[in-house]
């Protein structure tokens, strides 16, 4: 059997210690004591200057998560977690209202340097003046600087942290936020509601086409600290924003939490698209640390022909838990799904997404590629459920898995649910190796095995990378590139 | 938390096992048989029928949807036996649930399953499958009866051999172990029919075993009446170049699960799975499929087809595991459905779970109506619309009959689902 030598040159040549952002950033912080109690939750919510009501709103969370199990059924495996000794908040410290990137602390702009985030966008977009990104940087659960506020201002939409907007837009984040994933969703929802310290709040008014693609780069720095992101993204009538969402975190050996919640809204003809990418510790060759990736990312396509779309590369993370969903409610509305998980090492992936077909006429699509190596298990989880008076609803999934070596696993566990006979389902998924044809194929030609390989992962998963921007098309390629780095040849 | 041993139990639950109690002394047995059936009985007291919280029932939660449980007759309401699905097959009767002392088969060791029970012989047997396997556990406490067939090595049965379960109301527990010898060859047609009409709850499980290089036929033909509960299983161990053609024909009952649990340990052994479920009126019927490739070079493709008129709920669960080692495998599983009304509902989950590299699997899954240029075809060359959709359904589910290669029991299983379909569309 050919598997058996190959298996045995690829686990050799895994080592992960290819992590290439793997370093850490040396600066004061202030951050409140480990460990969960009502009085932690008063000290963020103080911390944030917070209004009552969001303070009542998060200690309602609290104690419901106290009732709650953790879940069980992903087919991800790990040790228990102990949500007491996390450090729920921590805050860089000099922070104190900087106006430009001038102000901002040196040590910061060299850790975004070294990874390359886009902070001077004219610098990385030279040549590319019709394209603007505007970053929120997320340092450790606080927002340090925004910038093209003013400009994004001028066309009405409101991009801040979620804290700022707690505090000045109180009315819109009363009307949305938990409208869409709700406090008592799920475990890790209920404990985000409870604790988390930042994330970014944009709101797109009535048909306006947001002027530049927002992004936002999560970074999780501080030892052992959770990040608990909340993201809230708006989209009132006819409006339209792409939001990308890009993440690395230093090298670390003990296990690192996340637990994030994105919820998106789109009213009567708006769009959202929604880009990530992910690439956060893995865990050594040992499959020691590495991030936990519990997210529950979630769209209601609330108005008449909206339109959301989630596109996401996942190479990070030792155990992800991911489903960005779609609620269909309105007519005519679509939702989509694409996605790339790259699961090498020790890494557990369980992702996938749903699909909730409620108002007539809507349609989804998911297209979703795994690709697992080393000793990796990666299943795709995702339910497509056409509810009773989802009048021609029409959904097309397909779902693809790539195994390379003998050693790592490919799951699919997809749930079709069809209570409309006028609805058109239709699912497909495929598991199979990189076939020997294809590779004598591409090498006949003169080119080098690993090349070889890394050509044929990357037709594999074009279907998907065409769906990420410019910027993060790029960004995304590479990073499969390094995460399978020694599996391949 | 310990949700199962607060909850309170059911009625469905209670009838259980008040049945065990009320018959426990009747029920045939040795020492081991009684202790394997308490053990299964105690298990359904404490843990209860499954909901939909135990991942395997997901979509059958039986501790809801099995609302009542009928009594067991005392006296056995005197049963014919009809005429065999393919003509000259050969009938070994199961009338309510009691196998015929004076069945045989030439060239088939045929001997009641009541024996093994007396005997203790079938006690290992008796043991459920896994802690989810409630059908295992209900019918391991409470079976009476079946046949237990042995085809010897090298033997070629020709006439194919019937199975025939008929029962009127109460309950009825059956249990039919069958080993094919090295190279045998054989033709089997389980039937479960209701007799009578009347309410009953049936659970049966067959139990097969292929030696080196046996080639089976099996066929499950479920035509329960509209209150029946019917819990069905098929254990199928595979030896090496063994092959079967299963063939599952799903046309009546109220509250239907059929498993399939199939392990494939032989190489080179191959498995054709072909399903049809016709759905009608308030039917819940649930196949739901465990299939484990578990060596390397072996092969399996299954096709399920379902139809779905009225306010039916169908439900099918594929599971195909390849494990470790178990190189080149291929498996491709299709599960196509029409649904054809907005009452009705089906839920699809075809399952992969693959720990070897070299493989070919997948799966393909779809739900929809008749497609109207199909309809348009037909009915602009005249056919009129009813006719045209009968004819769509009927081909849609012939598609996979056709693949038996037997003529006569094509035969057979298409004026079956014709017979059903004229009755339904």
């Amino acid at each position: 059997m050919p598997a058996v030598q190959e298996t045995i040159d690829q686990v050799r040549g895994i080592d992960i210690d290819q992590y290439k952002y793997g370093f850490e950033t040396i600066i004061e912080v202030d951050k409140a004591p480990k460990g969960l109690s009502e009085d932690i939750i008063r000290f963020i919510s103080a911390k944030k200057q917070e209004p009552d009501w969001m303070l009542e709103w998060r200690l309602d969370a609290y104690r419901r998560w106290l009732t709650m199990e953790e879940p069980t059924w992903a087919r991800v495996d790990y040790p228990k977690i102990d949500f007491n000794d996390i450090y729920y908040y921590a805050a860089p410290k000099n922070v104190t209202g900087p106006t430009s990137l001038d102000e901002v602390d040196p040590e910061l702009l060299k850790t975004y340097e070294k990874l390359g985030i886009p902070l001077r966008e004219q610098e990385i977009l030279a040549g590319v003046k019709t394209s603007k990104v505007a970053v929120d940087a997320v340092f450790d659960s606080v927002s340090v600087v925004t910038t093209f506020k003013k400009e994004l201002q001028k066309a009405g939409v409101i991009f801040m942290s979620i804290s700022e907007a707690i505090r000045e837009h109180p009315d819109l984040i009363k009307k949305y936020l938990g409208s869409v994933v709700p406090t008592t969703d799920n475990y890790y929802a209920t404990l985000n509601a409870a604790v988390f310290t930042d994330g970014s709040f944009v709101f797109v008014p009535k048909g306006v086409r947001c002027p530049m693609e927002l992004s936002t780069y999560f970074r999780i720095n501080e030892k052992n600290t959770g990040q608990f992101e909340r993201t809230l993204i708006i989209a009132e009538e006819g409006a339209y924003v792409s939001y990308l969402e890009g993440c690395t975190a230093p090298q670390r050996d003990e296990n690192q939490l996340h637990a994030a919640v994105v919820e998106l809204v789109a009213l009567d003809d708006a769009e959202i698209k929604y880009s990530t990418v992910q690439n956060w510790f893995p865990g050594d060759a040992q499959g020691k640390g590495g991030i936990y990736n519990f997210v529950t990312k979630r769209g209601d396509c609330r108005g008449h022909r909206s339109k959301i779309s989630w596109t996401q590369v996942e190479t990070g993370s030792a155990i992800t838990w991911k489903y960005p969903s779609c609620i269909l409610r309105g007519d005519d509305s679509r939702g989509e799904f694409y996605s790339i998980a790259v699961s090498n090492g020790h890494q557990q992936i369980d992702s996938g997404t749903k699909m909730i077909h409620l108002g007539k006429n809507t349609s989804s699509r998911i297209i979703s590629k795994g690709i697992s190596a080393g000793r990796s298990q990666n299943t795709y989880r995702g339910q497509v459920s056409i509810h009773r008076r989802a009048e021609n609803a029409r959904n097309f999934t397909n779902c693809d898995s790539l195994l390379i070596g003998d050693k790592c696993g490919a799951h699919t566990v997809p749930y079709i649910e069809v209570k409309n006979a006028s609805g058109q389902v239709e699912h497909e998924a495929t598991t199979s190796k990189i076939s020997e044809d294809q590779k004598f194929y591409v090498m006949q030609r003169g080119i080098p095995e690993e090349e070889a390989i890394a050509l044929i992962v990357n037709g594999f998963v074009k279907d998907v990378i065409q769906e990420l921007p410019m910027e993060f098309a790029v960004e995304a390629q590479k990073l499969i590139g390094i995460s399978l780095e020694g599996s391949v040849g | 938390m310990n949700i199962q041993t607060t909850k309170r139990m059911t009625a469905a639950e209670v009838a259980l096992v008040e049945a065990y109690t009320e018959q426990v002394g009747d029920l045939p047995g040795d020492a081991s048989v009684t202790s394997t059936r308490d053990r299964l009985l105690d298990d359904i007291k404490n843990t209860g029928l499954p909901t939909r919280r135990v991942e395997s029932w997901h979509y059958t939660d039986l501790r809801t949807l099995l609302r009542s449980v009928p009594a067991p007759v005392a006296a056995a309401p005197s049963l014919e036996t009809i005429a065999p699905l393919v003509d000259g097959s050969k009938v070994l009767p199961v009338l309510q649930g009691s196998a015929s002392a004076s069945a045989s088969v030439e060239g088939v060791e045929v001997s009641s399953f009541a024996d093994a029970l007396l005997s203790g012989a079938a006690a290992s047997g008796l043991m459920a499958l896994d802690r989810d396997d409630a059908i295992g556990k209900i019918n391991g406490s409470l079976v009476r009866d079946g046949y237990a067939l042995a085809v010897p090595a090298g033997a070629e049965i020709e006439t194919p051999i019937e199975l025939q379960a008929l029962h009127g109301a109460g309950q009825v527990h059956t249990r039919f172990p069958a080993v094919f010898g090295a190279g045998s060859k054989a033709t089997i047609i389980e039937r479960h029919r209701s007799a009578t009409g009347e309410a009953a709850l049936v659970s049966s499980i067959s139990d097969v075993t292929l030696e080196d290089g046996a080639d089976v036929v099996w066929v499950i033909m479920q035509e329960q009446g509209a209150d029946d509960t019917h819990l069905g299983q098929i254990r199928v161990r595979f030896g090496a170049d063994a092959k079967l053609k299963l063939f599952v024909v799903n046309a009546g009952g109220k509250l239907v699960r059929q498993e399939l649990r199939i392990d494939v340990e032989g190489e080179g052994s191959e498995l054709t799975l072909r399903g049809v479920n016709l759905l009608g009126h308030e039917t819940h019927t649930d196949v739901t499929l465990v299939l484990g490739h578990n060596v390397p070079h072996t092969n399996s493709t299954e096709i399920i087809r379902n139809v779905v008129f009225d306010r039916a709920r169908g439900v099918f669960q594929g599971m195909i595991r390849v494990a470790p080692d178990a190189q080149k495998t291929d498996a491709k599983m299709a599960c196509n459905t029409l649904l054809l009304t907005d009452d009705g509902e089906f839920s699809v989950k075809p399952e992969l779970e693959i720990f070897a590299d070299d493989v070919i699997c997948g799966h393909g899954a779809t739900v929809a109506d008749i497609d109207d240029n199909h309809l348009y075809y037909l009915k602009s060359r005249g056919i009129p619309e009813n006719k045209a959709r009968a004819m769509l359904v009927n081909a849609f589910v012939a598609e996979v009959v056709e693949e038996l290669e037997d003529e006569k029991l094509v035969e057979a299983l298409e004026s079956v689902i014709s017979a059903w379909l004229e009755k339904h569309a």
